[in-house]
Order: structure tokens, then C-alpha cells, then sequence
């Protein structure tokens, strides 16, 4: 199936570290937080490529990194041939109208003094004015294209002349993906655009969101907290640690058959809607907290917390070795040498 | 499908589109809720209304000085007349009083001892004006005959003095009046050379001789250590490097002042003469009058006596009503042009430390800290000291330093406002810093500003109204509400007036402006822990 899917995006060895300077006038440069330290995937036409972690492993960078929020400090995102990050402003402009994004809080992310309808015209006015739509757009068409977005996302035409705050978080959010849908993107980059909802209007949002990759053959990458979340809505999984890939994998295929202790300890702590089952899961604890991200590591990225570490981990990085056609893992365990007596 | 509809139609039930309420719209609901801030809202606007339209109410000039009017105290009913005869009356009963032919009793005169030690002046007037009054209608009081002939000397002036306001200056070219102000400088000293039978050089000498002579004391006036030798040669060079429109402005208003003096002086002579021609004029009354030299006026012809003064006069006569008037313009006016300075540089500085960051931020806010250690009204009474004490320059020191705090808040609101969600999907949809920065930081913070300007207002004019008091701020002929007070504390129990009410207004226009200041930071900011 792989062999049919076309890759859309490519990312390529991304770093994104931050640096940490130590507050003197000179602002000298003491260390990094490599939230994002150096990761490669693949994204195809069409899916829904969902990212989970934890709290502060580099989700939200990665996506941004792709984005070109941040510059990245290494490393390649390739879209349609061209790599953004070396990109210049225009082309990067230009190809970036493909790539648009949906953020985390609808009550932050619309400006609380424009009318929901000049929020969902921004983008089409930003490229409008630079002259890289189609042809010039009237007013008129603007108007018509902001209509057409509220009707396919489901709010009241009638309401577009209403600010932010007179809206519940979940039409907000609708507006929030109206506004990414504004451009005819490719690619939506989706940060845990659910999680400030509460639980009801969540499922409405990701039924929107899946009813428009169906209709619209979007590509999203999507972040979320909630791994039932990520199953009911991605195709594949990336699973990261510490700014750090440890599994990609088909999604259903992850939650039958995790690889990575990493993997097994966040699908372990994920209830399961069946009390019965619930009553009997095991539950792995994770030892420690998150370290910091910010020294430079020379083996496994888990290895301080990992309940099947071995010596060999400490000092070699695993790379993803593949567990089946459309799943890897980065964990020494699944090499086919054996590492456990090395050192 | 939808490229088919027509703009606004719609789809609920009402077929209408839902006007959204803005944040403003809701701020201003709130606003009008809070009863205090729509009342300071009012009083704002009417002094506001009052200070620029005060050319337009029928006030004395504010610096027309009337000596035989000093301080008259505030009063409806009576004119100025029967206010100087009730002064005079009370001077010669309080003679009569010493000289033991008004008897008061024993007891009274114990009272009226007590108030002079206390210094109670006003008192003794008004005690001894009523119970004269009261002992002559019941006769037991008589004037003496200097007394008679004092009040009959005030009584005459009453009648016999006028006043005439000149409002206008014609010269008559071929039946056709042409405003004097129209003309330039060598016209105007050419009607006046032949007013006066003058030969045009000399009358050129002597206004050259008297502009350097302004110069010379507006020199001696900024540095009074300068010697009148140095003085007289800075003049000569100043004077030298005049530019041709300089000159030619000086000189004019030079002369039209000395044509204006000539011809209110032969007015007021033939008003005077109709005046004992026709005893029962009416005044007040205007006039086109035709001159002997070629020269018409229009005319205003009062009597000098029946002036009203419904807020009392100061020590040179001038009328506190339009002083105040006038010094509310000018308090205002400071207050609010020194506010827009302020927050002007404040915004550029705090924009720039909060947009760009990094080491910029760092150097601007280490200036502003630096800046805040500093003393700062002594910093604004030094700057105010060295520099010409003018109106400009007085504002400008108080701009000058006060941009600090709002460069700080800006600076705040910006750094925040660029971490917003917001703001960071305009960035991703790849809007130009422009763009950002006004479509939505500006917006987003413009509330803020505004809550703060209104709260910076007063502070404004009470840092100008310290240093008028000081004698640093407004120089006279101009008021403000600062130089009014100060002029009135020495004298403070003598004539109260020239204190309360330049007070009052000032402090009912600090108040209404404290109380709208409050009112929109509550309206903005709902959460707010301050609020009623
Ligand atoms: N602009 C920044 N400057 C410095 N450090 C940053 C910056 N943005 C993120 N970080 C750091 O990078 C790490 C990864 O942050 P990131 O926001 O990507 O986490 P996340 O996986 O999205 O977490 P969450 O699930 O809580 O949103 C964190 O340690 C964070 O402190
Ligand atoms: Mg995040």
C-alpha cells in the first residue's frame, strides 16, 4: 500500500534547538534545549498523520519547525521539491500556502477584535495583497469564498459578523479550521486542536476534520494528548520522546502490537472503555520524570527511564529499525543482532 | 453554489445577518452602566467645549487690566460701580470707626479688635459696612463732609468713566474699507508717518530702535546675568539675522499697536464729549466711527463701571472668570498635547524594545531604569529653569520624561501580544510585520492606551499646575489653574475667591477625569479587581 501512497512532505534529519543564553548583556550563548533533536518521517498524500508524546517532547516545535515558525537548526522539510527551510521569502510564501495550521486554543487563536469573517478572509487578504493568488479577488469573491468556508464547516452564515467571543470553544475552533481552509491547503498541520474542548464537542471536530480530509483529500498532521483521540482519527502514528521519533507505525497496527517499551508504557496508561479489561490492565509506571532537553545525549534517548534498558543503549542512539512494512521502532531490541551482552 | 447569492442574504429566521458586538461596543455598554465615569464622561466634555470655544462666549479678555478693579470681589447682582462704592464705603466707615464717630458698643468693638489681630479683615469690612448702614438709615449716623465728597468723586467716576474697545481699523482707499491687519508694513507706517506728521525715516529708526529694544529685554529676561552691553550687542546680532517676513510681522504689529493706541485714545475723547453732550446714553453701544486722518473704526463704547464680575477680579483687575477660562484652556490643552507626546515617544520606544527584543530591548529598558532613578520633578524644574520658561517648552519637559512608564506598559503588552496564538497563525499565514503590527497588535492594544491616557491626564496637569505654582510654568500674561492658585495663596484670606475658585475647577476637573479614567479600565478590562 505504501508503494501506491505519494510522499506529500518530507522531513529530513530536523533539528530545532533553542538556545539558552545566560542573561547577561552579551547574551552568550550557555547551552540548547534541543526540543527537536534530529528526526525523519515521511508524510502521504491524504492521511491523517497523527504525532503523540508527552507534555514538552517537541510536538508542537516539530510542526512549527515544518511551518517554519522557527527556522530549524538542521535538517530539511521538503514540499513539492523544495526545501522550506532554505527556501527564500517568496518561494517559501509561495509553497507555504499549501501548509496552513490549526491551533491548540480556539479562545487564543482568532483575534478577539476582528469579526469572524475578516478572520477567515486573513489568509486570502495576506496573499491577495502580495499577489499570489490566482488572479486578483474582488471583494466580493473574498465574501463568497468566506461564506462557502463558514457553510463547510458548519456555522450560521448569519453570524459572520460576530466577534470571537460571542462563540462556544467549538465553533471557535471551526472557525480556526475555516480560516486553515481558506487557501485550498494541501497540508494542515493540526496542534491538539481538540484538547481545549470538552469531550462532546471534540468527537464534533474530528468528525468535521475527518469529513474534510474525505472530501477535500487533505493531509493532516495531527497532535494530541489523547491516544483513544489518535486512534479513532489518524492513519499512522509517530510516537516521540524527548524531541526524538521511538515508533512510527500504521495505527491500528500500534495500539495491536506497540514495539517500544516507550510505546507499551503510554498505551498501558491510556484507559480502556471496557471495565472488565480495565479491572485487569497492567499498568507500566515509567520511572522519574521527563529529563530536560537540554544536554546533548549519546544513546538511547529513553534510556534513563526505560524498564528494559540494556548497557549497550547508554551509549549507542538506535535507529528505526523496521518491524514490518509499515512500521518502525528505535529501540536496540529489535535489531537482528542481539545487543544485550554488549556494553 | 454559494457565488450565486447576493451579498446578505441569509439563512435564520429572521433573514437578517447577526450584528456582531465588538469588544468596544461591549466596553461602552459597560461604560454606560457605571453611572460616576458617564458623569466624569459629561463634565469632561463641557470643559472640553468651554475651552475651545471660549473666543466665542462674551468674556473680558483675560489679560485686560483694569486698575481701579482690583480685586472686586465675585458678585451677581452688583456692577463693578456699586462694588468700588461699597469698597469706599467700608474704608471710610472703618475711619469713621477709629475715629470713634461710628459707635458699635462696647462689646463689638472687643469683637471687631479680636478679628483685626486674627487678621480677619473681611470680616471687620463687612460687619462695620452693615451696622453703618443700618445706624445712617436710622440716622444716627452721619457721613462727615471729606466723607461726602469721596463718595461723590467715586460716584462721578461711576458715571463719566468709558472704555472703548477697538475692533476693528479701516483706511479708506476710494470709498472702499480696507481692514488695517490686510496691509503690510510699509503702508501701515506710511498712514501712520502722516497721522502723526512724522517723516517716514524717523518713524523707521525708532521702530527698529524699539524691536531691538524688545530684544534686548527678552535677552535680559532668559539670562539675568547678562550684562545690558552684551545684551544690546546679542540684540544687534539677533536683530541683524532677522529674516524679511520677521521683520516685516514685528514691525507691523509694532506699529498697527501704536496706530491702535492713537485712535482708541481720540474715540474714547469724542465718546467723553457725546457723553457730556447726552448724559442718558445708553451703554454699551457700537460704533462706526470716521477719524480725521483718513481712518475708520469700529467701536465698542463701554462704561468701564458697569462691568460685571461674576467670579471677582485678581490684584490688576483682571477678570477671574475669563482667567480661569482661558487658564482651563491652557491647563487642558497642556494635560492633553503633553498625554499625546508622551505616549507617542513611550509607544515608538516600548514597540521597538517589545517587537525587535533581544539586546534593543535591553538597552532601551536600562535607559528607561536609569531614567526612572532619576529625581524627576527636579529634572523638569532644572530643564525648566535653563530653558525659556515658555508654554512649548514647559510641555515639552514633562513629555520628555514622562514617556517612561507608558514605554514600559507598551512594552509588556507587546511582548505578550506577540506570544499569542493570534499572532503567531498571522505569522504562519505569512503576514508582513507591517501587517501585524497594525491589524492586530495595534488594536489589541490601543484599549490599554487609551485607559491610561485618561488616567494620565491629570497627573499631566497636576505636574504642570506644581510648577505654574512655582512660579516655573505659565508666564503672566497667560493663566493656568497652577499660576491662578499660586497667585491667590499669599492673599488667601483677603480674597478667597482668587483661591476657590480656580481651585474648584480645577479639582472638579481632576475628579470627573479620575472617574472616567476608572470607569474605562473597568469597562476594558472586566476582570478587573477594582471595580464597584
Ligand atoms: N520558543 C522556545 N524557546 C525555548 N524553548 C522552547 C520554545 N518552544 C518550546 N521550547 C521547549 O522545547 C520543548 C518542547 O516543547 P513543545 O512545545 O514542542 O512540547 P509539546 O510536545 O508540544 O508539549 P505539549 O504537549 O505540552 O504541548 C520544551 O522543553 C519547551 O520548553
Ligand atoms: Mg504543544
Amino acid at each position: 500500500m505504501a508503494d501506491e501512497k505519494k510522499v506529500i512532505l518530507k522531513v529530513k534529519d530536523l533539528y530545532q534547538h533553542f538556545p539558552i543564553s545566560n542573561g547577561g548583556i552579551f547574551k552568550k550563548q550557555i547551552g540548547a534545549i534541543r526540543a527537536v533533536d534530529g528526526i525523519s518521517f515521511d508524510v502521504y498524500e491524504g492521511e491523517i498523520l497523527g504525532i503523540v508524546g508527552e507534555s514538552g517532547c517537541g510536538k508542537s516545535t516539530t510542526i512549527r519547525s515544518i511551518a517554519q515558525l522557527h527556522k530549524p537548526t538542521g535538517g530539511e522539510v521538503i514540499f513539492n521539491d523544495v526545501d522550506l527551510c532554505k527556501a527564500d521569502n517568496r518561494t517559501l510564501l509561495k509553497e507555504r500556502r499549501q501548509i496552513q495550521m490549526i491551533f491548540q486554543d480556539p479562545y487564543s487563536s482568532l483575534d478577539p477584535r476582528m469579526t469572524v469573517a475578516n478572520i477567515i478572509a486573513e489568509p486570502l487578504e495576506i496573499y491577495n495583497a502580495r499577489g499570489l493568488l490566482d488572479h486578483k479577488w474582488t471583494k466580493e469573491e473574498i465574501d463568497n469564498r468566506v461564506e462557502e468556508l463558514m457553510d463547510k464547516v458548519g456555522i450560521n452564515i448569519a453570524f459572520k459578523n460576530r466577534y470571537p467571543h460571542e462563540f462556544s470553544g467549538g465553533q471557535k475552533q471551526r472557525v480556526g479550521i475555516a480560516r486553515a481552509l481558506a487557501l485550498n491547503p494541501k497540508i494542515i498541520l493540526a496542534d491538539e486542536p481538540v484538547s481545549a474542548l470538552d469531550v462532546s464537542i471534540q468527537a464534533q471536530v474530528l468528525n468535521l476534520i475527518q469529513d474534510l480530509q474525505q472530501e477535500l483529500g487533505i493531509t493532516f498532521l495531527f497532535i494530541a494528548h489523547d491516544l483513544a483521540v489518535i486512534q479513532h482519527i489518524s492513519d499512522r502514528v509517530v510516537v516521540m520522546y524527548l524531541g526524538k521519533i521511538m515508533e512510527i507505525s500504521e495505527a491500528n497496527e500500534l495500539y495491536k502490537n506497540p514495539c517500544h517499551p516507550y510505546t507499551e508504557a503510554l498505551l498501558s496508561a491510556a484507559p480502556v472503555p471496557d471495565p472488565e479489561i480495565e479491572k485487569t490492565r497492567k499498568r507500566i509506571v515509567l520511572e522519574g520524570d521527563v529529563p530536560s532537553p537540554d544536554k546533548e545525549r549519546f544513546g538511547c534517548y529513553f534510556y534513563d527511564r526505560c524498564p528494559k534498558k540494556m548497557e549497550y543503549c547508554k551509549n549507542h542512539i538506535p535507529p528505526m529499525f523496521d518491524i514490518s512494512e509499515n512500521h518502525k521502532c528505535a529501540c536496540w531490541h529489535y535489531d537482528k543482532e542481539d545487543h544485550s551482552k554488549e556494553a | 453554489m454559494f457565488s450565486k447569492k447576493k451579498k446578505n442574504v441569509t439563512t435564520n429566521e429572521f433573514n437578517q445577518i447577526v450584528e456582531g458586538t465588538s469588544l468596544t461596543k461591549e466596553a461602552w455598554k459597560r461604560l454606560k452602566k457605571n453611572k460616576m465615569a458617564i458623569l466624569g464622561l459629561i463634565v469632561v466634555i463641557i470643559y472640553a467645549l468651554i475651552a475651545i470655544c471660549a473666543d466665542m462666549f462674551p468674556l473680558y479678555p483675560y489679560d485686560e487690566v483694569v486698575t481701579e478693579h482690583q480685586h472686586l470681589k465675585p458678585s451677581f447682582s452688583k456692577t463693578s460701580g456699586e462694588l468700588m462704592l461699597e469698597k469706599k464705603m467700608q474704608d471710610l466707615y472703618y475711619n469713621a470707626w477709629k475715629q470713634g464717630r461710628l459707635v458699635v458698643g462696647e462689646e463689638n468693638d472687643a469683637m471687631i479688635k479680636n478679628w483685626i489681630a486674627n487678621d480677619k479683615t473681611n470680616k471687620v469690612w463687612s460687619y462695620l459696612l452693615e451696622a453703618g448702614e443700618a445706624q445712617r438709615a436710622a440716622g444716627a449716623f452721619e457721613w462727615s463732609k471729606s466723607d461726602l465728597s469721596a463718595i461723590e468723586k467715586v460716584e462721578d467716576k461711576i458715571q463719566n468713566d468709558v472704555m472703548v474697545t477697538i475692533n476693528g481699523l479701516y483706511k479708506n482707499v476710494n470709498g472702499k474699507n480696507t481692514n488695517l491687519k490686510k496691509l503690510n508694513y510699509n503702508e501701515i507706517a506710511d498712514i501712520y508717518a502722516s497721522m502723526l506728521g512724522l517723516d517716514r525715516a524717523v518713524l523707521d529708526t525708532s521702530v527698529e530702535k524699539e524691536l531691538k529694544m524688545a530684544l534686548v529685554n527678552e535677552i535680559k529676561s532668559k539670562d539675568s546675568e547678562i550684562s545690558t552691553e552684551d545684551a544690546t550687542a546679542q540684540a544687534e546680532i539677533d536683530f541683524a539675522n532677522f529674516s524679511e517676513k520677521d521683520f516685516e510681522t514685528k514691525a507691523k504689529a509694532n506699529v498697527y499697536g501704536k496706530i491702535e493706541t492713537q485712535v482708541k485714545r481720540d474715540a474714547l475723547k469724542t465718546v467723553k464729549a457725546n457723553l457730556k453732550e447726552n448724559p442718558s446714553q445708553t451703554f454699551p453701544y457700537e460704533e462706526h466711527q470716521e477719524l480725521s486722518y483718513g481712518i475708520s473704526a469700529d467701536i465698542l463704547a463701554t462704561k468701564t463701571h458697569d462691568r460685571r464680575y461674576y467670579l471677582g477680579t485678581d490684584y490688576l483687575g483682571r477678570d477671574m472668570l475669563s482667567r480661569i477660562v482661558y487658564g482651563s484652556r491652557v491647563s487642558i490643552g497642556i494635560g492633553l498635547v503633553g498625554t499625546i507626546t508622551s505616549i507617542l515617544i513611550g509607544i515608538l520606544v516600548g514597540s521597538l524594545a517589545g517587537y525587535i527584543g533581544g539586546r534593543v530591548d535591553y538597552y532601551l529598558m536600562r535607559f528607561v531604569d536609569v531614567m526612572y532613578g532619576l529625581p524627576y520633578m527636579l529634572l523638569v524644574i532644572i530643564m525648566m529653569a535653563i530653558f525659556d520658561r515658555s508654554i512649548i517648552n514647559l510641555f515639552i519637559a514633562l513629555a520628555l520624561i514622562s514617556w517612561l512608564t507608558i514605554a514600559r506598559m507598551v512594552r509588556g503588552q507587546i511582548m505578550s501580544l506577540k506570544n499569542q496564538e493570534y499572532v503567531e497563525a498571522a505569522r504562519s499565514m505569512g503576514a508582513s510585520t507591517a501587517r501585524i503590527i497594525t491589524r492586530h497588535m495595534i488594536p489589541n492594544s490601543l484599549s490599554i492606551i487609551i485607559v491610561y491616557s485618561t488616567i494620565r491626564i491629570p497627573n499631566f496637569i497636576m505636574q504642570e499646575s506644581f510648577l505654574s505654582f512655582l512660579g516655573l510654568g505659565v508666564q503672566a500674561p497667560y493663566a493656568s489653574w497652577g499660576s491662578l492658585i499660586g497667585d491667590a495663596v499669599s492673599s488667601m484670606t483677603l480674597y478667597p475667591w482668587k483661591l476657590i475658585y480656580p481651585s474648584l475647577t480645577m479639582v472638579i476637573f481632576l475628579f470627573a477625569m479620575n472617574f472616567l479614567g476608572d470607569g474605562l479600565r473597568d469597562a476594558f478590562d472586566p476582570q478587573s479587581k477594582n471595580q464597584l
